[in-house]
């Protein structure tokens, strides 16, 4: 077929944006919950919202720029956003194994987004493989 | 050395905490010996478990918001003969979803160690923690701040009672003994608390006049703020000053407006300050608009290696009279019974005189008890206590009846026996109904054989009965005093044959009697249930 875009990884990039809004509500409503609840000292809570703060702007053009290059077919815009994609994940682990607490729900929504991350790199490889070629 | 250094560095640190559930025991507080009914307790043998009753550790975990973590579980089993100890350790789960799966925080946790003191860190701990309550700012009240840190954030512009007088750099110092007889000059003086307080002070007679407590501008010199917190000053003057010698006796000075350092004359020094009399007067709304304060100079020799001084506080109200009050508004028991004088020519704006002149008062006994050399020491009458006391009449051949009997009755009445009693602790002098007139009565003793009413008769007791009532509330009753009668018995003197004499005991009594009625419950009125048909109910029949 002509098209190259890949239908998967668009669709994986959408599901990725909404569940990202809610991802990033829930964590924040949970730091929010944990420095009320445990003893959540200010030199520990700054680090942790820093980087659920930098996730969320790193995630913006994230997006654009794996929606404009599938959809273009440009494999520049695809790989900056895989370079993103790195960076997103580096923040990822960081939330999942290092933050002051780590609850279950912490785990969970983590996980979820680290497996969209993976799977999307995947399928963002083999997007840029079929354009380049 | 080395054995030093590691001590030390023991000491430096606390014992690491143990986080083992398997050998934590919250009820094991005897040492070496078994805790009755502690399941987790090391020191209990078999034959111990046997004979508990119940658990009363029954689980013992680590935090319970963690996700999974282990549980010592302890359980008597009281089915097997004879009854043992079950101990399980099992993995706790926390089935929410907000458990704590990690966490980075050590401290989270677990309490927080103390910083142990070290000679590095000590004055550091010693400022967060040394006062008497703990500040993260070092803002504590206490003599070395220069500005004035009030540690009541929300204080209103006057003073109340207990709160201590501002001055411009600290408080109005009222050296006071502290766990010891020796002086503090820690002690603030709390506004309308009067005080009292006698302490000793360490003097040395060459360096006197480099004592600061010893002179007079060490109590004068700094002003008083009339409100807290505000820039008004009072000054406080010197009322008085009185010179004592070293044999004690005391003199007035003519001018006070003359300040009197201590100084060394002849291996004595004078001048120093050896008691503070300050008079403190206020409005009605808590402003301080005058202070004066009365000293009493002395002289202190060489040998002496310290001195007693005393301080007192009082406060007046501007336009009233000083008038202690014995209670409030009813007579607390143990203070002095107010009386006073109706002034003469006043029958309707009747104003009592009250002072310390005209208390009611009774005889007091002295170790001569000779009732002529009496000396005229007389005891306040308190509220409650019941007194007798008396003395001994020598009578001779020589003695006229009538001068005797004038001299018996000021013994046993005093200079000046009051007329009017007040009926509460608070009564005003400008509230008449509030003042209870002494009934006077007079018995006379006859002794039968000698029936003429016209010879001699010399007092020879006086009895003072004070009827009093509770008053008010039944839970708070008030004292109140309704009545009291003063009885001098007379009795006949029979003069002794000339060249003997005759002993005759002349007797005071103060007498308390509670004449209150039982108290009579009061109960609301029973609620009515108040129905009316309307008007026009039985329309149209009606």
């Amino acid at each position: 077929s002509s098209q190259l875009s890949s239908l998967p990884l668009q669709i994986l990039l959408y599901v990725n944006g909404i569940y990202y809004v809610f991802y990033f509500l829930a964590t924040l409503a949970m730091i929010i919950y944990k420095s009320q609840v445990f003893s959540y000292p200010d030199d520990l809570l700054a680090p942790d919202l820093a980087v659920l703060f930098l996730m969320a702007i790193l995630e913006v053009p994230r997006l654009y720029l794996g929606f404009k290059g599938n959809l273009t077919e440009a494999e520049a815009p695809l790989g900056l956003s895989l370079g993103l994609t790195v960076g997103s994940v580096v923040l990822c682990v960081y939330l999942l194994l290092w933050q002051t607490y780590v609850l279950w729900a912490d785990v969970l929504l983590n996980a979820l987004l680290l497996s969209a991350y993976g799977l999307e790199s995947g399928l963002k490889v083999t997007a840029i493989a079929a354009f380049v070629s | 050395a080395d054995t030093r250094d590691a001590a030390q560095a023991r000491v430096r640190s606390a014992p690491a905490p143990v986080t083992d559930v398997a050998r934590l025991c919250v009820c094991d507080l005897l040492v070496a010996q078994c805790d009755v009914n502690c399941c987790c307790d090391p020191d209990c043998s078999a034959e111990d478990f046997s004979l508990f009753t119940a658990c009363s550790v029954p689980v013992v975990t680590g935090d319970s918001q963690l996700c999974s973590q282990k549980a010592a579980v302890y359980s008597l089993d009281v089915e097997a003969n004879p009854p043992e100890r079950i101990f399980k350790i099992i993995d706790q789960v926390n089935p929410s979803i907000f458990c704590i799966h990690a966490t980075n925080y050590e401290q989270a946790l677990y309490l927080k160690s103390p910083e142990i003191p070290t000679p590095e860190n000590f004055d550091q701990l010693l400022d967060k923690f040394g006062g008497a309550t703990f500040s993260t700012e070092p803002d504590s009240w206490n003599l070395d701040t220069d500005a004035q840190n009030p540690p009541d954030a929300n204080e209103t512009s006057r003073y109340e009672y207990g709160l201590p007088v501002q001055t411009e750099d600290a408080f109005l110092r009222l050296p006071s003994p502290v766990v010891s007889s020796w002086c503090s000059d820690a002690n603030p003086a709390g506004f309308l608390v009067n005080q009292a307080t006698k302490c000793i002070r360490s003097v040395s007679v060459e360096k006197c006049d480099s004592i600061q407590a010893l002179s007079m501008l060490f109590y004068i010199n700094s002003s008083i703020l009339a409100v807290p917190k505000s820039s008004q000053m009072v000054n406080i003057t010197v009322q008085s000053i009185a010179v004592q010698s070293l044999n004690g006796m005391r003199t007035l000075l003519s001018s006070s407006d003359v300040l009197r350092l201590p100084m060394v004359l002849d291996e004595v020094c004078i001048n120093a300050v050896l008691g503070v009399n300050y008079h403190i007067t206020h409005t009605d709304t808590g402003e301080i608009i005058e202070a004066a304060a009365a000293f009493v100079l002395g002289a202190i020799s060489k040998e002496a290696l310290s001195i007693e001084q005393s301080f007192e506080i009082s406060f007046t109200q501007e336009n009233t009279q000083p008038v202690a009050l014995s209670g409030n508004p009813g007579y607390v028991v143990g203070l002095p019974v107010r009386a006073g004088f109706q002034p003469q020519g006043y029958p309707f704006l009747a104003a009592f005189l009250s002072n310390k002149h005209s208390q009611l008062t009774i005889l007091q006994s002295t170790s001569t008890q000779d009732c002529l050399a009496a000396q005229g020491a007389r005891a306040p009458v308190l509220f409650g206590y019941n007194m007798i006391s008396g003395c001994k009449l020598r009578i001779t051949a020589a003695m006229k009846c009538q001068p005797l009997a004038q001299t018996l009755l000021d013994v046993l009445k005093g200079q000046s026996f009051p007329e009017y009693v007040a009926s509460f602790g608070n009564s005003q002098a400008q509230d008449v109904l509030d003042w209870v007139p002494i009934t006077q009565l007079h018995i006379s003793e006859q002794i039968i054989s000698h029936t003429l009413q016209s010879s001699c008769q010399i007092p020879v007791s006086l009895g003072i009965e004070v009827k009093w009532t509770k008053y008010g509330s039944l839970v708070n009753p008030q004292a109140r005093i309704v009545n009291v009668t003063a009885t001098i018995t007379t009795s006949t003197l029979k003069q002794p044959p000339s060249g003997r004499e005759r002993i005759i005991p002349i007797m005071s009594s103060v007498v308390f009697t509670d004449i209150s009625s039982p108290a009579e419950p009061s109960y609301k009125a029973w609620p009515t249930i108040n129905i009316k048909l309307p008007f026009d109910f039985f329309y149209p029949f009606v």
